[in-house]
């Protein structure tokens, strides 16, 4: 089976446990465990196919829930192109920056969605208050799923890079490397 | 040129994935169909969500159906025992709403009226079938005298029969031994209102060419020395002018609801009464207060007889209660 195929199938999974988390646990401590694919498509050897299935991951969101179509998508998508930027910086490679950068980036999560609610349909905004009450719980239970998710996300996406699964998007795959 | 595109394809690909995006929450106007890719997503998506939603239901379902039910039984009773002083409390309620609008009609019907009475309430209503009367919580201390009127806001209650400085015990006018001097507001036609301990009381002594119709109001006429003119006694229910003899017999609608009696006025006006007819303080050991001090008091004029009264003669029209 191929990286790529890994891959979609352990955003399945993380869909599926979202999915589990929503019946199991209460609003204010649930994870947002797609979020962590989106983000961990940005680390080193996701490339441009990481920051599409981030993008489709959010679209999946998107069809699933009645939020306007698109804005998760666009939350993946921005959180994946985040790390991209954040993760030499922050050096991403081990599990407990990793959650600390997950855990701070859920916040910033849902106040970028309440900016992209406040933009583009302002009629259904959720309020503040709400949302930032809710993040800190939500943030920690993130981090505590991401962290050891991190060494699979790095083994398969490392495989990927050597694979290079869609050559013409590969940009920093192997091949593209002089 | 490729280098170049390749350096820059992440943020062209980004830019052009979140246009997309922003194109399709802005295009987005309330409710639509949804487009081939949703439609693809949900196909492929809700069958395996499904997969794992199911079973949790399942198991859920039987938490919630039996293992959470154990402490159903005593939350039910504490539910109960919350209720019922729940009922409790708005029947309070509402009996003090109810009071409340009786006072008030109570005191504005006093006020329209310049004769001195003294409210009370009833604190006990007479348990045998054959006589009708009540007792009030008001007595000779309030200046309640044997023989004076009872009447409330509807019409004619009866009248006092006897008296303790605390009570006073009342004949209602449809108790078998009262009497009343009557006349028809219509017609001005007289007759005696007698009490037959039933809800309706009987019209005597009204000459058969007089015209009384069902519906016809009824007053006090204001002789015999009882009660005073205009007050309320009731309507006429059925009229029957009988084949033979000089009066007509009707039956009476009492204007007072006897059966929901709470509150009533004594009108305070010293009548006639011969000594000799009056109650007596202590009557039947039924009195509140004071507490009777001989067993067996002695009852004078028209203390109720276990039996029903023995047909009396007619007594003249102008004739009112005690007799």
């Amino acid at each position: 089976m191929s990286a790529l195929a890994k891959l979609v199938g352990i955003g399945l999974a993380l869909l599926l446990g979202q999915v589990l988390a929503r019946l199991l646990l209460p609003g204010a401590i649930r994870p947002e465990l797609l979020l962590i694919f989106a983000l961990a498509m940005g680390l080193r050897g996701g490339g441009l196919q990481g920051l599409i299935l981030a993008f489709g991951a959010g679209f999946v969101l998107d069809v699933l829930s009645v939020s306007p179509l698109g804005l998760f998508a666009l939350l993946c998508g921005t959180a994946c192109a985040a790390t991209r930027l954040f993760d030499k910086a922050l050096y991403l490679r081990a599990a407990g920056p990793w959650a600390m950068y997950v855990a701070g980036y859920v916040v910033v999560n849902w106040v970028l969605l309440g900016l992209a609610q406040r933009l583009f349909a302002p009629e259904g905004a959720s309020e503040w208050a709400d949302l930032l009450l809710r993040a800190p719980g939500s943030a920690a239970a993130t981090a505590l799923a991401a962290a050891p998710l991190l060494s699979v996300f790095r083994r398969l996406l490392s495989e990927s890079d050597r694979e290079g699964t869609w050559p013409v998007l590969a940009a920093h795959g192997p091949r593209a490397r002089p | 040129m490729s280098e170049q595109l390749r350096r820059y394809a992440y943020p062209l690909i980004y830019l052009l994935f979140a246009s997309l995006c922003a194109i399709g929450m802005a295009s987005q106007h309330g409710p639509s169909e949804l487009g081939f890719a949703p439609r693809l997503v949900l196909n492929l998506t809700l069958p395996l969500e499904r997969m794992v939603t199911l079973p949790v239901q399942e198991l859920r379902g039987v938490w919630s159906d039996y293992v959470a039910l154990v402490g159903v039984r005593e939350e039910n009773e504490k539910l109960r025992g919350r209720l019922a002083r729940l009922e409790d409390e708005n029947h309070q309620y509402r009996e003090a709403i109810l009071s409340s609008e009786r006072f008030q009609k109570l005191a504005g019907f006093r006020a329209q009226r310049d004769i001195p009475m003294v409210p009370a309430n009833v604190i006990h209503q007479d348990l045998s079938p054959w006589f009708q009367s009540l007792i009030i919580d008001q007595g000779a201390a309030a200046g309640i005298r044997p023989g004076m009127p009872v009447i409330t806001d509807s019409g004619v209650v009866g009248l006092v029969s006897g008296t303790t400085p605390g009570a006073a015990k009342v004949m209602l006018m449809i108790d078998p031994q009262s009497r009343l001097d009557a006349y028809v507001e219509r017609t001005r036609a007289r007759g005696t209102v007698r009490g037959a301990a039933s809800k309706t009381c009987d019209l005597d002594y009204v000459l058969r060419q007089e015209s009384v119709e069902e519906g016809d109001l009824l007053l006090t006429s204001g002789m015999g020395g009882v009660y005073p003119k205009g007050l309320r006694i009731g309507t006429i229910a059925k009229v029957d002018r009988r084949t033979s003899g000089l009066f007509l017999a009707a039956k009476v609608e009492p204007a007072v609801d006897f059966a929901r009696l709470d509150e009533v006025f004594v009108i305070l006006e010293q009548r006639q009464i011969p000594e000799d007819q009056a109650f007596s303080a202590a009557d039947e050991g039924l009195w509140p207060d004071p507490p009777p001090a001989t067993p067996e008091p002695e009852v004078v004029s028209v203390a109720p007889s276990a039996a029903p009264p023995a047909p009396q003669p007619a007594p003249p029209p102008s004739a009112e209660a005690p007799r």
